[in-house]
């Protein structure tokens, strides 16, 4: 796997992911949010048990261990309350092993000490109907400050009426 | 007047959101019919029966990844209609804490909840962000450097009460931030210690 491979958290039935996802490869690694992982239950233990990976077993403990693997990280959801869904979300809060516990200044503020060298650029795909204008002002801010805690370069955010719609960005 | 607080952390009674919420609760005693619930836990099932006929919602929850605990999103996603059926009329508000020492960090689960309010038919009461979450409860609301916090809660009920919508507020301890990070540090090293893990083991790369 090189900076150049993309990784794809979508909250996509499967039926639905073949017709809009690319296929999987080494340069393009899908990763399936529903059926929906355990959530996270606040224990740190991916900071202090097993560092770097969730100690819940099953697969939602293997995001953190993908992220760093690709240059491109693109999420894949539909918008819920101008956020995230919860089958994303809880791959997500899952996930917060690829940070350290420790803390650093950015910009004025508190955040995590990335994990890894070259955090991933996050790209944030949403899709849904009848998307209000206060949704996508939250969506954009909530890129903004994910970018930041998780330490990526770039964020980008774009926004479709539906899934399908979204088949041509993520070629 | 009936308030229904729901407590979003899933560490429930171990976590800063249960005192947040007891807090609160206590503030509204004897004003109000006032019962903490969450989605979660032995009753869980419970919650609906819980919020109905609320005249407010309060949610208290930790900041997770700039926005909601993945269960509790999924609570009112997956309980959208019922919640807006059974809590019709309600006023909704939010405490949020953070890991982090600035309560102005969890603006955007203001607005999370804020959207859902919009989509449940509820009215938006106010969100309070708590900074510094790792302090509540080793110093305790309203004490020393958490006096603010107390104050902030005291306004708080007092729009509950009146079913008032104000703007949001947050708030910081009054303690260096620099000392803040510093006994984090610590006592990140101390727990992985207990669990035979040394400091270079919790930096490793996958
Ligand atoms: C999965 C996860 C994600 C978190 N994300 C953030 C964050 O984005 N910003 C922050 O300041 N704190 C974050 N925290 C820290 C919690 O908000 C903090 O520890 C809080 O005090 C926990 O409250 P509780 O005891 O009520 O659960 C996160 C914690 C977890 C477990």
């Amino acid at each position: 796997m090189s900076s150049k491979t993309r990784l794809i958290l979508h909250d996509l039935r499967p039926g639905d992911a073949a017709a809009v996802l690319p296929a999987q490869s080494e340069e393009c690694l899908l990763f399936a949010a529903y059926p929906a992982v355990r959530y996270c239950v606040g224990c740190y233990g991916c900071w202090t048990k097993t560092p770097g990976k969730c100690v819940i077993r099953d697969r939602g403990a293997d995001m953190a261990g993908m992220m760093p693997k690709c240059g491109e990280f693109i999420i894949l959801s539909r918008l819920v309350f101008g956020g995230l869904s919860p089958d994303i979300k809880a791959v997500m809060d899952r996930s917060i092993g690829f940070v350290l516990p420790f803390f650093r200044i950015v910009k004025g503020e508190m955040h995590h000490v990335p994990r890894v060298e070259h955090p991933p650029d996050l790209r944030y795909v949403f899709y849904g109907a009848d998307m209000t204008e206060r949704e996508k002002e939250t969506a954009k801010a909530l890129a903004k400050a994910n970018s930041i805690n998780l330490a990526s370069g770039r964020s980008e955010i774009q926004f479709f009426p539906t899934f399908r719609d979204c088949k041509e960005v993520l070629k | 007047m009936k308030v229904a607080i729901i407590n979003g952390s899933p560490k429930l009674r171990e976590s800063a959101s249960q005192l947040l919420a007891e807090a609160v609760q206590k503030k509204l005693g004897n004003q109000t019919e006032c019962a903490i619930c969450s989605p979660i836990g032995p009753e869980g099932s419970e919650i609906l029966k819980k919020i109905e006929g609320a005249n407010a919602l309060v949610f208290v929850f930790p900041l997770y990844i700039d926005g909601l605990p993945s269960h509790l999103l999924r609570f009112l996603d997956e309980s959208l209609q019922d919640i807006s059926d059974k809590a019709s009329g309600a006023m909704v508000y939010s405490i949020v804490n953070n890991g982090f020492f600035e309560g102005r960090q969890n603006a955007v689960a203001f607005e999370i909840m804020r959207n859902f309010a919009d989509k449940a038919g509820l009215k938006w009461g106010q969100g309070i962000g708590v900074g510094g979450g790792g302090m509540l409860r080793s110093v305790g609301i309203g004490r020393g450097p958490l006096k603010k916090v107390g104050n902030t809660l005291d306004l708080l009920s007092k729009n509950i009460i009146n079913a008032r919508s104000a703007q949001n507020y947050t708030v910081d301890p009054d303690f260096p931030r620099a000392l803040y990070i510093a006994v984090a540090h610590l006592s990140w090293r101390a727990s992985a210690r207990k669990n035979k893990v040394n400091s270079k083991q919790m930096l490793v790369k996958p």
